[in-house]
């Protein structure tokens, strides 16, 4: 126990503790500081700060020891995070291996983590769809999961909020199904995907294809030039971190901008045991930390929790916290808590390839990667034998190659003149799977990590519905493809464990009734009112679309909520 | 001690990659330390004849000066299979055979191999990936842009 005596007790005292420093945790964090709040970030992995702990940023492909390929040994010792595609020499720092952090896979589970600094809003792909309200009323029209405690209509003026802030790019397309938002110019489609989009317009009404909807600076506001972050390059390296700050991450966004208000504190190396629960006065008093380096245990004080350690990370610590009220974690009155975990289905892609519009090709790169096909499966009614639906990304490409069956001059010749070859095209799928008690994490009864805390046992599979979505998703592209003209398509089912589309949710599910759900409304812990937890965990069913946007704008929301209460007592 | 960690390390751009190479220019050991598999300085000649069979010196560089056998010793030593590094060692030992002869018998040498075969297959490939991602390559010839940009979706081209 740590020696505690008054004044270093206050000294260690904050308005209010966020927890983790990825998407989620720098929104709040962010909130927190510009309502006045001080905010103390702790985050378990070490600092990162923006463009100058970004080693690799500015390296060219000759610079790499193995041209950005993951050595053998590596891929050996670390099954899990090399089966991530951006798991390659340039990002390498960037992820957890699976040798330092391990976790029990109950099932087998792709756990693809980020812990420092940041999280894994420097890796990601950064594709920023809104969900709508065939998202958030499908539990209630569709009978899976509970329904969901607001709608679209809640959520709107936040997801503005965020957008504008984070700097999202795309189109005013008009669907219900995909709102629009407050965006930056769109990065257009290329020519074969303009093609595809009319082909599929005509020829399938009710189907879109759309410009991929990314939070990069197609064209900065004021508002990011004051983040001092500058137009997207079009490098396409971003998961290096960017030194234009083109697109969103922690590092180049919320975090200095919540430090420039002088309310926040930011400690790396402290990895969160568990929230502190004071019987008598009946909520929240803080957190316990173990230093990462020095194991020393620290406790740290403060008003309002946020809890936004990524979805899994915060059931581990909110399992963890126990007390005499909460024997089984905190705020677990309905014993929900580590149940109703889903994820995204990823696990087919088709590709093919077009013979036409050869006269063009594509010159320079697309950060947004190309088109998005938003969900048309199950969308007015019920119309297949799965529940939901998938969207799908599409994108097109020139290729450019050379024979390289020769050897000597010729083939040296051969390699230097590349002849532009066929389009090759590309769609992979992005499924909802079903929120199910019997999809779990736990903490594992012996395990336990190098800070003396529980591992993760995770218990997570797909089902017979994803199994069915997979081949619709598969026979529908195909159609399309064929429809569209395109010749060599070949379908790809990867057997991968869930996990990998690293969209993992729920454990701490919002609803209405406190008998079935961990979370109010407002992200707020029914039995726990000065602590909320709005990362994917809090997520009551998957939707579609890509989540993190959806974090950012529920991060906002419920500091905004809980700052109020704050004020006026309630808390 | 391990005379190899002994060995001051010291990094050199060869075809433009990185190489920590062992500064003991009197052994027979290589210019790069290895850390899987064995190979003697004769080897890695040897290895350099071969990648200039593939990629000869025109009015260009060819392999030997671009460092390509240091690219492909690199690439076998770190990211191939303990299996296919076994299959390329007794590959290049019975390769041999045309060691010191011209390029033509050791074109025709290589070509008389099966297609499926690991040591033909691993040095052609690294040899080709080495050299089309060289600085030579990227900043003379299929240049490489760090920073394009720009992005145009329709750019027209002569067919
Ligand atoms: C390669 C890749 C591509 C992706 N593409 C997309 C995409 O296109 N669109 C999209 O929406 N999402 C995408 N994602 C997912 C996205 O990155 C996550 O949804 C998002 O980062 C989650 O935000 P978060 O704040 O919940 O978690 P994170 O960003 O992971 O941050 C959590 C932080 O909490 C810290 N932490 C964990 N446990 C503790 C503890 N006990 N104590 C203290 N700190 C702790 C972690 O170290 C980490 O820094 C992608 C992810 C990856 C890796
Ligand atoms: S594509 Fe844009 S955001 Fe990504 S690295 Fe390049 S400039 Fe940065």
């Amino acid at each position: 126990m740590a020696n505690l005596n008054i004044d270093s007790s206050k000294v260690r005292s904050y308005d209010a503790i966020v927890i983790g420093s990825g998407i989620a945790g720098g929104w709040s964090a962010k909130e927190l500081c510009e309502k006045g709040l001080k905010t103390l970030v702790l985050e378990r992995g070490r600092d990162v700060q923006h463009v100058k702990d970004y080693p690799t940023t500015n390296m060219y492909p000759w610079q790499f020891e193995h041209r950005n390929e993951i050595p053998f040994d590596v891929k050996q010792e670390n099954p899990v995070v090399s089966r991530c595609y951006a798991f390659r020499e340039d990002a390498q720092h960037f992820f957890v291996k699976d040798t330092e952090h391990p976790y029990v896979q109950e099932k087998p589970f792709d756990w693809i983590r980020g812990y420092q600094v940041g999280g894994k809003s420097l890796l990601w792909a950064r594709q920023t769809q809104r969900w709508s309200d065939f998202d958030f009323d499908g539990p209630a029209r569709d009978g899976f999961a509970v329904d969901w405690p607001i709608r679209y209509g809640d959520l709107k003026p936040w997801y503005d909020h965020v957008e504008r802030f984070a700097g999202i790019s795309g189109n005013k397309d008009g669907l219900p199904e995909l709102p629009d938002g407050e965006f930056l110019p769109g990065f257009p489609l290329n020519i074969v995907e303009k093609y595809f989009k009319e082909q599929v317009e005509t020829k399938y009404p009710g189907r879109k294809v759309i410009s991929a909807r990314c939070a990069h600076l197609s064209k900065p506001n004021q508002i990011h030039i004051d983040q001092g972050r500058v137009q997207c390059q079009n490098r396409l390296l971003c998961q290096r971190g960017c030194p234009f700050g083109g697109y969103f991450s922690s590092n180049a966004s919320t975090l200095p901008w919540a430090a420039k208000t002088g309310n926040l504190t930011v400690r790396p190396d402290s990895v969160v045991h568990s929230i502190l629960y004071d019987d008598e006065k009946g909520k929240a008093i803080g957190v316990k930390v173990i230093d990462r380096n020095t194991k020393e245990e620290i406790d740290f004080y403060g008003k309002l929790i946020f809890v936004n350690a990524a979805a899994l990370n915060s059931n581990l610590i909110l399992l963890n916290s126990k007390s005499k009220r909460f024997p089984n974690g905190l705020g677990n009155d309905s014993e929900t808590l580590g149940k109703y975990v889903a994820f995204h289905n990823y696990s087919a892609r088709i590709s093919a390839e077009y013979e036409g519009l050869l006269d063009y090709k594509v010159d320079g790169k697309n950060p947004a990667g190309g088109g998005y096909i938003p969900r048309f499966r199950n969308l007015h009614k019920q119309e297949t034998d799965f529940l939901r639906g998938y969207a799908a990304g599409f994108g097109a490409y020139r290729s450019s190659g050379s024979d390289q069956s020769g050897m000597g001059e010729d083939l040296k010749n051969s390699l230097l003149n590349p002849k532009l070859g066929n389009w090759g095209v590309g769609s992979h799928m992005m499924g909802e799977t079903i929120p199910k008690e019997s999809n779990y994490v736990a903490l594992d009864e012996t395990m336990k990590d190098d800070w003396g805390i529980p591992q993760l046992k995770i218990s997570v599979d797909y089902d017979d519905n994803d199994a069915k979505m997979k081949k619709d998703y598969l026979d529908t592209m195909e159609e399309m493809f064929t429809a569209a003209g395109f010749i060599n398509i070949k379908r790809n089912e990867s057997s991968q464990a869930p996990g990998l589309d690293i969209h993992e949710m729920g454990g701490v599910r919002m609803g209405l009734d406190p008998k079935t759900s961990m979370l109010n409304k407002w992200n707020q812990v029914h039995s726990c009112p000065n602590v909320f937890v709005t990362d994917g965990s809090c997520m009551t069913s998957t939707s579609t679309q890509n989540p993190s946007l959806t974090y950012m704008a529920f991060s906002a929301r419920a500091v905004d909520y809980a700052v109020n209460e704050l004020k006026k007592g309630n808390i | 001690m391990n005379r190899r960690t002994a060995i001051k390390q010291l990094f050199v751009v060869a075809g433009g990659v990185m190489i920590a190479t062992s500064c003991d220019f009197t052994s027979q050991s290589t210019t790069i330390a290895l850390n899987h598999i064995k190979l003697k300085k004769s080897d890695e000649d040897f290895l350099a004849e071969l990648t200039e069979t593939l990629i000869p010196k025109t009015d260009t560089p060819g392999a030997k000066e671009l460092n390509l056998h240091l690219f492909v010793m690199k690439m076998l030593d770190d990211c191939a299979s303990p299996e296919d590094q076994k299959a390329f060692l007794a590959g290049l030992k019975a390769a041999e055979a045309v060691k010191g002869k011209g390029a033509t018998d050791i074109q025709a040498y290589l070509k008389g191999l099966p297609a499926e075969d690991v040591f033909f297959q691993t040095l052609k490939r690294r040899t080709i990936q080495g050299y089309l991602n060289s600085e030579y390559v990227m900043k003379n010839k299929l240049i490489y842009e760090l920073v394009p940009g720009r992005y145009n979706g329709a750019m027209k081209v002569k067919v």
